[in-house]
């Protein structure tokens, strides 16, 4: 009998697991007696890890790829059908696939902080890497146990695969959005890891937070983008008119955005002000924990979600894990509490640091609400035995006031000074600003905006956009005085030398647009149902859609019913082709909306219902839904941000004592 | 970077530490007013998910918003484009109610297969949905009958 995929992964799954339990010894060692041979045993332990989890990985995808139906996994998910590019991304397409995955960038990270992190601050790094030693190990156990084992063989050899879920081979954002998700959940075992080992090392300090900083953004940003590029795939492929429902799989991904959000900003008021340092802690835990969390509300069935992964056994073995983090992160907090006190207090009301407060108050209040409307159905049925729902008017009515107050402190908080501000300088800040609000709101009302909330959104983006760009202005302007730069050079210079701040102010800008964008498609859109025969026509708002055939067409993998729709409105005409596609293996028919984007509003058409027989009729539904494709622009620039912010600053070169020195001596002529 | 350690009380004395007090009230005044619109919310937002079997052992009031979950029965759906009138029957093995709605079915609606649908009894013992949701999952299985809908 020949060697195959399966044999190739398991053998290497489990081989990892050797290297990962022998690297919590050697990393463990390193850091008690300080030995440099531990540290070099443990560098070897993860990249021998890490490239056996790539070998796992890769005869995972090589099985996907050859339609190796002996894999349960593979002939659960792929068919001989199924296009390269779907049977590869396929990879993540269901639970046991998304741990190995998962697992894969945990690897990663292991041994990048083995080879890097370790070179600065190496007792500490040293100890981080004993944690994420053991994290691996966890995970390598999950995926070699039968609960989530991805190599499991088939139970019989079937002819064809099941294919891929019809809803994800249509659209190739589906390879874009689970591993960022992935990349940003695993990035932040970083933080924690180095947290937790500066409470078993007792050590007073913020090291830990600076030396993982950037991991904590860069976390951030890929769960970020992740996040906006499940919206999307939602919006291009669920062919509901929305990007977000409030389901239990985005309340998951949102929730350590949120609390990371927090940790980011209140980092600053640790590293200024050396206040908030068990907060901050806190903080980091209730990130890691809460992806966790995540993983385990999506991964174990227990809730009701449009998107959850079929109930399984890797449930209560994820709770035992989260359950573990908690207690042993909140006894280590305990047990260093002392080491914990902050060196100082917080300072007057109208300071930065006091923003920064109000705004973590707001974001940890909208996680703790936004993990209330997601458990609260299991608590009902636990405690009362009833089955009920939370839906999104819950957690729209609790949201949008604390999105809005976010936003107006987004404008607030950089505008202010550390420890306080005087009436002078809260003037010369928030004159431009107010105006611009003003503004905001007059564009909204005047482009037929009505309700507090859109209005107020649109006054407050406005408010922050005129803060950035005033910050911007000022800073330009400084380096043109100190420095003689011309404009374009001193704005470069400006963003490369203070990359972190003016990152920040990019990501800034890019959430105000986000803000917009939800306002306008929420409260604007225009949504118009119709039956149409062919040749028929309707009209939703400025835009008129005629339905010229109903097609069906045989493609290799599926069956396609097409509505073959023209469109013509102010921004000229297009065609658009909802569709039905019906897979073989799927009992049901999956539907495709037909999209057509513009920078003033999207037509989002829906083949809603059609006559099977005489292709006499078509149901069609048409939603107009202003300023859209805006959010998913916000989301690219926040990414920009986040890249300014988080490129490291140029070495202080000497490169700036010629020019002091010519300075002094024209000074001196 | 400033070095200074402003602690609040130096030199600033009563005032600096009415302003910190200040801080806190605010940060906690803030805390409690989002948990009192939260809990009010939660309230009003709980939607009971329902087999109709239980729903009609419960006896739910007529208008009182609802999910319920089942199996659309075959042979019952039935969608009229021009009205654009859908009716169709849920059941759970048990017991069935009839559902109308208005608007096309979802694309993944076919009888025989799982259905949530969302509104009020009417005082007919008709069901007026506001929303129907078909049941769609990874693994495309009908849930067996007598499931309680939000198993899977």
């Amino acid at each position: 009998m020949s060697i195959g995929w399966a044999d190739i992964g398991a053998g290497a799954l489990r081989a990892a697991l050797l290297f990962a339990l022998g690297g919590i010894v050697a990393a463990a060692f390193a850091a008690r007696y300080r030995d440099v041979r531990g540290l070099r045993s443990a560098r070897w332990c993860a990249l021998v890890a890490f490239a056996l989890v790539v070998l796992a990985d890769a005869a995972m995808i090589g099985a996907l790829v050859t339609h190796d139906f002996r894999l349960a996994y593979v002939a659960g998910n792929n068919a001989r059908e199924t296009p390269l590019f779907y049977s590869v991304i396929s990879l993540w397409a269901a639970l046991e696939g998304s741990i190995l995955l998962w697992t894969l960038v945990l690897a990663g990270a292991t041994t990048f902080v083995a080879w890097r992190g370790t070179r600065a601050l190496p007792r500490l790094a040293t100890t981080a890497l004993g944690i994420l030693f053991a994290m691996l190990a966890f995970f390598l156990l999950l995926v070699t146990t039968p609960a989530a084992d991805p190599f499991v063989a088939s139970p019989f050899v079937p002819e064809n695969g099941r294919g891929p879920n019809p809803l994800l081979q249509n659209n190739p954002l589906m390879a874009l959005h689970p591993p960022l998700l992935y990349l940003g959940y695993v990035l932040f075992s970083v933080p924690f890891a180095y947290a937790i080992a500066s409470l078993i090392l007792g050590e007073g300090g913020d090291r830990w937070l600076v030396a993982t900083r950037r991991y904590a953004l860069v976390s951030w940003a890929l769960l970020g983008s992740g996040i906006v590029a499940g919206a999307w795939w939602s919006y291009a492929v669920l062919g509901w008119g929305g990007y977000w429902a409030w389901d239990p799989v985005e309340n998951a991904a949102i929730m350590p955005w949120l609390t990371a959000t927090a940790y980011l900003h209140s980092v600053m008021v640790e590293e200024k002000r050396r206040l908030l340092r068990t907060w901050n802690l806190a903080l980091v835990i209730a990130t890691f924990a809460l992806t966790i969390l995540g993983t385990f509300l999506t991964r174990s069935g227990i809730v009701n979600s449009v998107h959850a992964f079929s109930l399984s056994a890797i449930g209560p073995l994820l709770l035992g894990y989260l359950v573990a983090i908690l207690v042993v992160s909140c006894g280590l907090m305990l047990w260093r509490s002392r080491e914990l006190a902050d060196g100082g207090s917080l300072g007057a009301p109208l300071s930065r640091e006091a923003i920064f407060l109000f705004q973590n108050v707001l974001f940890v209040a909208a996680t703790v609400t936004v993990l209330l409307g997601t458990l609260y159905p299991l608590i009902a049925e636990a405690l009362g035995g009833v089955q009920l729902s939370i839906g999104a008017p819950y957690f729209d009515r609790v949201q949008v006031p604390i999105g809005l107050a976010l936003l107006f402190l987004m404008g607030v908080g950089p505008q202010l000074p550390w420890h306080g501000a005087s009436r002078a300088t809260l003037e010369r800040q928030f004159a431009a600003p107010a105006l611009a609000a003003a503004a905001g709101a007059a564009l909204a009302l005047g482009s037929g905006m009505r309700g507090a909330a859109p209005v107020l959104t649109y006054a407050l983006a406005a408010f922050v956009a005129a803060t950035v760009v005033q910050e911007v202005v000022r800073g330009v302007r400084a380096r043109r005085v100190l420095h003689g730069e011309p404009a374009a050079h001193a704005l470069a210079a400006l963003f490369r030398r203070s990359g972190r701040r003016y990152g920040g102010y990019v990501v800034h800008l890019g959430i105000a647009l986000i803000a917009v964008a939800i306002a306008a498609s929420q409260a604007g859109a225009v949504e118009v149902e119709r039956t149409l025969s062919p040749g028929g026509a309707m009209q939703v708002g400025q835009h008129e859609i005629r339905l010229d055939a109903l097609s069906e067409v045989q493609e290799p993998q599926r069956r396609r019913v097409i509505a073959d729709l023209w469109v013509a409105g102010p921004g000229g005409e297009t065609r658009l082709s909802p569709s039905f596609a019906f897979y073989p293996n799927a009992t049901q028919p999956v539907g495709s909306p037909g999209i057509s984007a513009g920078p003033a509003d999207d037509v989002y058409a829906i083949l809603a219902a059609y006559d099977a027989r005489g292709k006499a009729w078509a149901t069609i539904r048409v939603r107009v839904i202003p300023l859209v494709s805006w959010l998913w622009v916000g989301g690219l620039v926040i990414g920009v941000g986040a890249v300014i912010a988080a490129l490291p600053p140029p070495r202080r070169r000497e490169v700036h004592l010629p020019a002091i020195a010519a300075e002094a001596a024209a000074g001196a002529e | 970077m400033r070095r200074s350690r402003a602690t609040g009380s130096d030199g600033r004395g009563a005032q600096g530490i009415g302003e910190r007090r200040l801080v806190a009230l605010a940060a906690l005044a803030l805390a409690i007013a989002i948990g009192f619109i939260a809990v009010q919310s939660l309230a009003g937002s709980a939607v009971y998910y329902l087999t109709p079997t239980e729903a009609k052992e419960r006896g739910l009031a007529a208008g009182q918003t609802a999910r319920l979950g089942g199996q659309v029965e075959a042979g019952t759906l039935r969608y009229e484009p021009t009205t654009r009138d859908l009716r169709f029957v849920i059941g759970d093995g048990v017991s069935r109610v009839l559902v109308i709605g208005t608007g096309a079915p979802p694309g993944l609606l076919r009888e025989g297969a799982g259905a949530v649908v969302e509104g009020a009894f009417a005082a007919d013992g008709v069901f007026r949905a506001t929303q129907v949701i078909a049941k769609h999952d990874e693994v495309y299985e009908a849930p067996p009958p007598g499931a309680t809908p939000s198993r899977r």
